[in-house]
């Protein structure tokens, strides 16, 4: 048989160009054609002869032969490496070739024995190609933007997977797949994605979905890959945050910073969700990145509930219930991410009360709703309190009730009507001082000997800081309006009933209100355009102490309703701001305290690092604590014989029972 | 038994103990509990009687002076402080009966000019690492107003002066004018003893300082304070600006 294969080596070499492959082919199906037919003639020598000699069976030496005297034949195995990969650079460049005729080849290779299979074409297949897709990749970098490049990338990676399909061993696709993804992606990974104006940022910006898909699908099948895209989104995330939260243009406006957060978390959510299919990792790196930049902006508890307070003063007019939960949802989340909680509660409460008081809120349920996501985010203590302003109106109502119910007599005169509030469930505010009309304060004594009557033990204070009131009024040309104002507002023109004219220190003496709030009323009544119901010498916008106010004649409105209370919750000047920041530290001690008490008494003996992360573990949910107050406490409790330090180890604590 | 005056069983013990080296017999003799010295009592009620108050039954400021006087010592020497603490006197600038008897007694103390004898003594009790810092802790409580918790800002001030210049740390001086440009509050007792370990931890140019040390955030301050004002390499540096 040597020899006869001898014979058909050399005819397979003569072939010229063309028909070396076809030649080849032609003589292997012969060959195989024979191998066959000596196999069954010498089948019974294979059976019993061969096993027991330890001799290579009859097909098997065939191949072997062939595999010996044909392929491994000097003139033939590089001209049919070298063909077989031309054949393949042809394809890839775009010609047409004979794919069946590669597929047979090809197997044969197979069938000769998966080390022929490798060694005489695979290896130098996938070098070849290494070499191919180094120089194609570096080509397209060069002159293709960020996008076209990954599409290229991605044709080129199917059409390989294709190739192996038709016409090679199953087990190169991984291989092949491996090479192109390492020479066209990961070798180009970092200019990639921060290619100028069409990079990943720029995707990002402009919503490529389409892009970023196929980026992440490419990039997925290379290591860190993804860990790329993840670093850069984040980094551009947090620097675009960090500029949203800082800049002073959009401090002004709490509701539009509000809603510009909203905006982004929402365009996140989307790429996220259509380009990264949801990636878990994704989802966190978005997470991470909002905590960090919305925690920079101090201000950003005092925001969000003044953006919540827009939207159940008038934002969710009209809004069906399943998109009013849609939106308090997606307030939470922001919630979520701020690192002072506590401070978001003070405002929150702040903002209710204002609300509740001035009844303006758009909907109740709303509130409501809201109350138990925040119920089921933080825990019952968080809301107790709200929801104990929530009972102290409804009760109100039905003391108001039963009062007039009471009191028949009074139906004819100025209606009352009382929110009675429980001093540990509103935020505390200092009562002022203030001389209520006569007609008012009658009926005010009326009430409260009606309510201590049947609440005995109690104490009421007016909080005439906080009511409003609605008045009828007459002009000088006759024309009538009805009022609406702050309490305040009513005790200085009720005056006017009286007096044409009242000079500042006259009004200050009658109704005894604070200076800077009686000063604030008045401009609000006699410097405003549209709310100027009085008028006032000298015609300044501030308030001296010598002028005088009248009636306003001339005032006229479009309106015969005009608001002029000042109860909108509104975003707190630099000294309130500074105030209520020190109540929320005030408030946090004993907090810290507690936690320490708590854990020290579980733990009995804890060294000082301990006790302080643990304490800021337990505190998280709703601040981050300062270390330095921390020790402050320890200190305080020390000193209060609640804790003493270890006489040995002078950084153990121990609890004292 | 002429130096010590000791009593004869006394001083073989303690001869006993040394294995009849002299100079051993001396140590031995005096770090024995002093219990074991006889002292007169009725010289003590004497002396007790000599400076007592008028009115009460104390020493009081002004017998203390006259004693200080007799022994020819300073009041404000620190020695009237180890004084105090043998005594376990419960407050500064005076003496209960039973703290001046009781103290001068584990003394071995019972005239003036044992009194005398015994000063050095006591001056060198404050080189003994372990008696400084229970005298130390002592002076906490010693100093305090009576039914206060914490130590008023200057006494405290002018306790560790005292103290420190005995057994000398560098920064006492820095310490003592942070406490007043930025404390200005009263001393806790926990603040006072962490200071002692601070003293004898942290060496003066702060180089081995610990930030995570659990010391009381007073402590803490003053090491920022120092840094401030560029006290770092040596301790010994640059004066503090005004």
């Amino acid at each position: 048989m040597t020899s006869h294969l001898k014979e058909i080596s050399k005819s397979i070499e003569a072939a010229q160009g063309e028909s070396f492959l076809e030649e080849l082919n032609r003589k292997w199906n012969d060959h195989n054609k024979a191998l066959q037919m000596i196999r069954d003639i010498l089948m019974y020598m294979d059976r019993t002869y061969i096993p027991s000699n330890h001799k290579t069976p009859v097909h098997e030496l065939g191949l072997n032969l062939w595999r010996d005297n044909i392929i491994h034949s000097s003139k033939i195995q590089s001209r049919l490496l070298n063909t077989l990969l031309e054949l393949v650079h042809r394809e890839r460049t775009g010609e047409v070739i004979d794919r069946g005729l590669m597929r047979n080849i090809i197997k044969m290779l197979m069938d000769l024995g998966s080390a022929v299979y490798q060694e005489d074409f695979e290896k130098h297949f996938l070098e070849v190609s290494a070499e191919f897709y180094k120089v194609e990749s570096q080509k397209f970098i060069e002159c293709c933007d960020c996008g076209e490049y990954l599409k290229k990338a991605e044709k080129r990676l199917n059409e390989e997977i294709e190739r192996v399909t038709h016409y090679l061993d199953a087990k190169s696709e991984i291989k092949i797949t491996s090479v192109v993804e390492k020479e066209m992606i990961a070798n180009h990974m970092p200019r990639l994605v921060h290619m100028e104006n069409s990079g990943l940022v720029n995707m990002l910006l402009d919503d490529k979905y389409e892009d970023l898909g196929r980026m992440y699908n490419l990039f997925r099948r290379v290591p860190n890959g993804l860990l790329t895209i993840r670093e850069v989104m984040t980094s551009h995330l947090r620097e675009t945050g960090k500029q949203l939260v800082t800049d002073p243009e959009r401090l002004k406006d709490p509701v539009e910073f509000v809603q510009r957060l909203l905006d982004e978390k929402d365009k996140y959510d989307s790429i996220i969700n259509k380009a990264f299919s949801n990636d878990k990792t994704f989802q966190n790196a978005l997470t991470n990145s909002f905590e960090y930049f919305i925690n920079l902006n101090a201000r950003s508890p005092e925001f969000i509930s003044l953006f919540v307070d827009d939207k159940l003063r008038k934002g969710l007019k009209g809004v069906s219930e399943e998109d009013v939960e849609i939106i308090l949802d997606k307030v939470m989340m922001l919630f979520r991410y701020l690192q002072e909680k506590d401070v978001f509660e003070k405002y929150y409460k702040q903002h209710l009360a204002k609300r509740l008081l001035s009844g303006k809120t758009v909907s109740d349920d709303a509130e409501r709703s809201l109350i138990v996501k925040l119920k089921t985010e933080c825990g019952y203590q968080f809301t107790s309190k709200l929801e104990g302003m929530f009972t102290d109106m409804k009760t109100s109502q039905d003391t108001m009730q039963g009062f007039y119910a009471s009191h028949p007599e009074l139906g004819e005169g100025p209606t009352l009507v009382v929110q009675v509030l429980t001093t540990g469930s509103w935020p505390t505010q200092p009562s002022s001082t203030c001389n209520l009309p006569s007609e008012m304060s009658a009926l005010c004594e009326k009430f409260r000997s009606y309510y201590l009557g049947t609440h005995t033990g109690r104490r009421l204070s007016w909080q005439t800081n906080m009511g409003n009131a609605d008045m009828k009024a007459t002009f000088g040309k006759g024309q009538k309006h009805e009022l609406n104002v702050s309490t305040y507002q009513m005790c200085v023109l009720m005056l006017f009933n009286n007096a044409e004219r009242l000079n500042y220190k006259e009004i200050e003496q009658a109704t005894e209100i604070p200076a800077p709030e009686l000063k604030r009323c008045l401009q609000s009544m006699a410097c405003v355009k549209g709310k100027n119901v009085l008028r006032k010498e000298p015609m300044s916008k501030d308030i001296g102490e010598e002028d005088a106010f009248f009636v306003n004649d001339k005032f006229s409105s479009k309106f015969y309703k005009v608001k002029i209370g000042t109860v909108v919750a509104q975003k707190e000047s630099e000294p309130e701001k500074q105030e209520t920041r020190q109540r929320v530290e005030e408030d946090r001690k004993p907090q810290i305290e507690a936690a320490l008490v708590r854990i020290m008494k579980s733990r009995r003996v804890l060294d000082h690092n301990n006790l302080i992360s643990e304490v800021t573990k337990q505190l998280q949910q709703r601040f981050l604590p300062n270390p330095t107050e921390i020790k402050k406490r320890i200190e305080s409790l020390i000193e209060r014989d609640f804790l003493e330090r270890d006489n040995v180890d002078r950084k153990l604590y121990r609890y004292l029972a | 038994m002429a130096i010590t005056g000791a009593r004869q069983k006394a001083a073989v013990q303690a001869l006993k103990a040394s294995d009849w080296h002299l100079e051993g017999a001396f140590d031995v003799f005096y770090s024995q509990p002093q219990s074991k010295t006889h002292t007169d009592s009725r010289h003590l009620e004497e002396l007790y009687n000599r400076y007592k108050d008028p009115y009460l039954d104390m020493i009081m400021a002004d017998g203390i002076a006259r004693l200080c006087n007799d022994l020819q010592v300073d009041p404000q020497d620190i020695v009237m402080l180890v004084v105090s603490w043998h005594m376990k006197a419960a407050t500064m600038c005076e003496f209960s009966k039973q703290e001046f008897v009781g103290g001068l007694q584990s003394l071995g103390i019972d005239s003036l000019e044992k009194f005398q004898e015994r000063i050095p003594f006591m001056r060198s009790e404050l080189k003994d690492e372990q008696k400084f810092r229970e005298i130390y802790t002592f002076s906490f409580g010693w100093a305090k107003e009576k039914g206060q918790k914490s130590l008023a800002l200057d006494t405290a001030i002018g306790m560790w002066q005292l103290l420190f210049a005995e057994k000398h740390w560098p920064l006492v001086d820095h310490w003592c004018q942070f406490l007043q440009a930025r404390h200005n509050k009263a001393i806790s007792r926990d603040t006072w003893s962490q200071l002692l370990e601070f003293t004898r931890t942290v060496d003066s140019g702060l180089a081995n300082y610990d930030a995570e040390g659990a010391w009381p955030y007073l402590i803490d301050e003053f090491v920022d304070y120092l840094n401030e004002n560029g006290v770092g390499a040596d301790g010994f540096s640059r004066t503090i600006g005004a």
